[in-house]
């Protein structure tokens, strides 16, 4: 649930990148933070494992500035994929008011893909809210790979319900911002 | 306006956010604290008072409602439906954390000089206060374009386009 506080003239969304281990989530987070100028963004914060694994969030405050006289921020946060840590997802997940799934376009990891949304999906009927109606973008990440499925049939097992969907490369940049941008407005039309 | 209360936004209203610094301003005087923090359950600040040096709140709203959602699913397995209150001791500094009515999360900061038992009975008194505020806020129902004005989904796109680019 965002939070508009009147007096201060301020408003706070809460974005949350989801998907299965190693598609990508953390590396959105550190092209957005590399790339956005300095007045916008904070400290890029990650609790992880010494191998460089989120164990529990990464965190990426955006300050968009005044707009309309109202100070608007974006919490972005990531969580970890692995599948052992859905209780850590489901801490992560609360008053979350958008979501990016992150798919990683691999063939070897459709599954993995099906199932993290699938997850998603329970996560977000428990919070009370309808999955279909839920503000969410799916990327679909690493479509440099020569082993990336072909998109048709990424969209057949992955999207539904026709979520706007973006073909991304995290590692180099093409897709990320599109994708914030697709996210971002979705979350501003719903406040 | 999206039809699923849970899909809209909390407005906090003028009125209610100075009590609500009303309610931080005397749990800090009354406990000798350093600082006390108001969060929504997502992380983010609400209000906050004491130590005007301290930078870092942004940061400390989110990891401290990541520590409570985390023990919220800790109580779970434990069979319990969540933790109320935690409690983390530092050398210099410690934390007291209470959770209002399932949405908001109240934090002190205080030192050695203040007795834990104290912060536990004013963490009290103030989380019902802030819980009558937090009722009221919930049934205020304003509506958004009364409070951000019609257009401005159009400026904010455009800020976002502007921003968020290579």
């Amino acid at each position: 649930m965002a939070l508009i506080n009147v007096a201060a003239r301020e408003i706070h969304c809460k974005i949350v990148y989801y998907g299965p281990g190693m598609c990508g989530k953390t590396t959105n987070l550190q092209w957005i933070h590399g790339q956005v100028p300095q007045a916008t963004k904070g400290d890029l914060l990650s609790i992880a494992t010494e191998t460089e694994r989120t164990l529990f969030f990464d965190f990426l405050p955006l300050d968009l500035g005044k707009v309309r006289g109202f100070q608007t921020r974006f919490h972005l946060y990531t969580v970890p994929g692995q599948v052992l840590y859905e209780r850590t997802r489901v801490a992560v997940l609360n008053g979350v008011d958008g979501v990016v799934f992150v798919a990683d376009s691999q063939k070897s990891k459709l599954e993995e893909n099906v199932n993290s949304l699938k997850e998603l999906a329970r996560n977000i009927q428990k919070q009370g809210k309808k999955f279909q109606d839920f503000p969410l973008v799916l990327q679909y990440n690493k479509r440099d790979l020569p082993n990336a499925l072909p998109v048709p049939l990424m969209d057949k097992y992955l999207n539904p319900f026709k979520w706007p969907r973006f073909e991304a490369c995290a590692a180099s940049g093409p897709g990320v911002f599109d994708t914030l941008k697709g996210i971002s407005k979705i979350v501003i039309g719903k406040l | 306006m999206a039809l699923d209360p849970q899909l809209t936004s909390l407005i906090v209203p003028p009125d209610e956010t100075t009590r609500i610094e009303d309610v931080l301003n005397r749990l800090v005087e009354e406990t000798g604290g350093n600082h006390a923090l108001l969060l929504d359950k997502s992380g983010q600040v609400i209000a906050c008072h004491g130590d005007a040096n301290r930078q870092d709140t942004t940061a400390l709203g989110a990891l401290i409602a990541g520590t409570f959602a985390s023990s919220r699913e800790v109580a779970k397995l434990l069979r319990e439906k969540d933790f109320k209150m935690l409690f983390q001791q530092g050398v210099r500094e410690n934390l007291f954390i209470a959770l209002i009515a399932d949405q908001w999360i109240l934090t002190i900061i205080f030192n050695k000089e203040t007795h834990i038992g104290l912060v536990k009975v004013l963490i009290k008194k103030a989380s019902e206060e802030l819980s009558a505020i937090l009722q009221r806020v919930r049934q205020s129902r304003r509506v958004r374009d009364d409070v951000l004005g019609a257009s401005f989904r159009t400026s904010m796109e455009d800020t976002i386009d502007l921003l968020f680019r290579d």
